[in-house]
């Protein structure tokens, strides 16, 4: 033990602590910080700071005693890392200034490395952490909030957390609402986001772009326009997120554009207009998810390529798939779907005759989106019971040849 | 057999019932429509752009790099279809034949396309000087 405090020793034998207050040394944040060494610590006691934008040049910890609130004015930038091991946590931080050309934010961070943003709360900020070459940085216990463009966004608004070229990033229990995009990860590598809630953001409450081994785990993403969007990415696992309440025109739980070998593991997808939407999809495992009462469970485009969905939950979804095309070049084995109705003659648990969860009313509903007006109508029944028998327009590939005959736990 | 011929009159109905509209550019929502090529919400009109097929179907696009590469990708879609782009200026539709585009400098468009298109030419390379792009 008292090696690593040796380990240790130099940092507490130099270090200073400086404090910020109406009754301390310092009354300003700026003044402490231009006086303080790389490895010191602030503290700074509740109050409002309107000191436009304080730049951080030294390695220094940053403590809000009482959440002190740090004002940006509409005005500026408000809090800029420009060197490694920085430590900011406690603070209110408040109206950013907005910027569309150089996505300025609360907190943006430069070339950081082993730099922490901890415990703070944003709110009305144009971004609120926006990071580029950030590397091995905590973003943990944040709340992020916006509500700027009015949930329209006439007057567009940034990301809740906006991360650029970085790599082991490490994005964690934070609340993200009503920002344009909850996370965003654009060219970001090695990076692991989990136990966030995002919600009622504009666009995705997560964003992958060209962001290639990443893992997400233990998200929620309810009310936003996409739950999440992985595109132009590989190797992104996602497991034991929640994807709930994605209503809307265009709206999907998970939106996979251009995405391969990732794995999608014990999710649940509910209450989404479409949980699950594949575009240019290849070689992603589906695994146990639970797909419930969704409008459409998964639509598969024909463009997706040797994706296997095995022992998946379907249950109450009014299509449980749909796809565009005749082309099937992806597996379904023993997955469990509440729409069927074969039977188990040797109690094996798997039914005895395959199941095509592909609905003829579901295919046409593709092609022709006004087929919709005779939803549950006695028309479609027919249709459904004939294409059973007689096949003619569903793809004959699309099939589970060993359904199971219950869910699977979890 | 008679199931597909019920089909296919099911289907000319509802098609009749879809079409019957002039070519031409339709009004994007924004925030609401997706872009059919990256799949991403469409949000900035200064950078949305449409194709018009012969046949009148209309796709959206959100970057005039998407629907360059949408093009590529579908080329019998976009044969003899009318291309059109958003005046950067007035967010109005015009033909991408007739507008004046600029591209690189301090543009940022959506996918990276990074392309603003004008009507007007004078007012395109007043653009281009303050933003740093070129005309292309």
């Amino acid at each position: 033990m008292w090696k690593y405090l040796l380990l240790f020793l130099p940092y507490l034998s130099f270090a200073h602590i400086i404090e910020v207050g109406k009754n301390k040394p310092y009354q300003s944040i700026k003044m402490a910080i231009a006086k303080a060494k790389s490895g010191d610590t602030i503290f700074v006691d509740g109050g409002h700071y309107k000191e436009g934008n304080i730049n951080l040049t030294k390695s220094i910890t940053l403590l809000g005693r009482n959440r002190p609130v740090l004002d940006g004015e509409m005005k500026y930038e408000i809090l800029s890392f420009r060197a490694n091991k920085i430590v900011v946590k406690g603070f209110k931080i408040i109206n950013s200034g907005k910027d569309e050309v150089r996505n300025i934010g609360a907190v943006r961070l430069y070339d950081s490395q082993f730099s922490v943003i901890e415990n703070n709360i944003f709110e009305n900020n144009f971004f609120g952490i926006t990071m580029q070459r950030g590397y091995k940085c905590l973003i943990k216990n944040n709340k992020i909030t916006t509500k700027r463009g009015n949930r329209k966004s006439e007057e567009s608004i940034g990301d809740g957390i906006h991360v650029w070229l970085s790599n082991e990033v490490w994005i964690i229990n934070n609340y993200l609402e009503g920002n344009k995009d909850g996370i965003y990860l654009e060219k970001v590598k090695n990076t692991y986001v989990a136990g966030n809630y995002s919600t009622k953001n504009l666009r995705y409450g997560l964003h992958f772009m060209f962001s290639n081994d990443n893992v997400y785990h233990n998200n929620v993403f309810s009310d936003n326009n996409a739950g999440v969007a992985v595109m132009y990415s590989m190797n992104v696992g996602m497991s034991k997120n929640k994807f709930i309440n994605n209503w809307g025109d265009g709206a999907y739980g998970l939106l996979l554009k251009e995405i391969s070998f990732s794995k999608i593991k014990d999710n649940i997808f509910e209450n989404n207009t479409t949980a699950i939407f594949m575009d240019g999809a290849t070689k992603i495992d589906l695994f146990k998810n639970k797909v419930k009462n969704n409008g459409w469970g998964v639509k598969v485009n024909s463009n997706c390529i040797e994706n296997r969905f095995n022992q998946n939950t379907f249950e109450g979804n009014t299509f449980d798939m749909s796809t565009n095309g005749s082309l099937v070049l992806n597996t379904f084995h023993q997955n469990y779907w509440d729409k069927y109705q074969g039977y188990d003659l040797n109690k094996d648990g798997i039914g005895d005759i395959p199941y095509h969860p592909l609905s003829l009313y579901a295919v046409l509903a593709e092609k022709y989106p006004s087929v919709m007006l005779l939803f549950r109508s006695f028309i479609v029944d027919l249709m459904d019971k004939t294409e059973k028998i007689i096949p003619s327009l569903t793809p004959e590939d699309f099939v589970d040849q060993q359904p199971l005959m219950k869910p699977i736990k979890s | 057999m008679k199931i597909g011929k019920g089909i296919s009159l099911l289907g000319i109905v509802t098609l009749g019932l879809v079409s019957c509209s002039e070519a031409g550019p339709v009004a994007i929502e924004f925030n609401k429509d997706q872009c059919d090529n990256c799949k991403m919400v469409i949000e900035k009109a200064g950078y949305a752009s449409e194709l018009v097929t012969s046949k009148g179907k209309v796709y959206k696009f959100d970057d005039i790099k998407c629907m360059h590469m949408f093009e590529g990708d579908n080329e019998e879609l976009a044969q003899n279809a009318k291309t059109y782009v958003t005046d950067f200026k007035t967010s109005q539709f015009i033909e991408e034949s007739k507008a004046t585009l600029v591209q690189g400098g301090a543009i940022k468009s959506p996918m990276g396309g990074d392309t603003q298109a004008f009507a007007n030419k004078a007012d395109a390379e007043e653009a281009a000087k303050k933003l740093g792009a070129s005309l292309k």
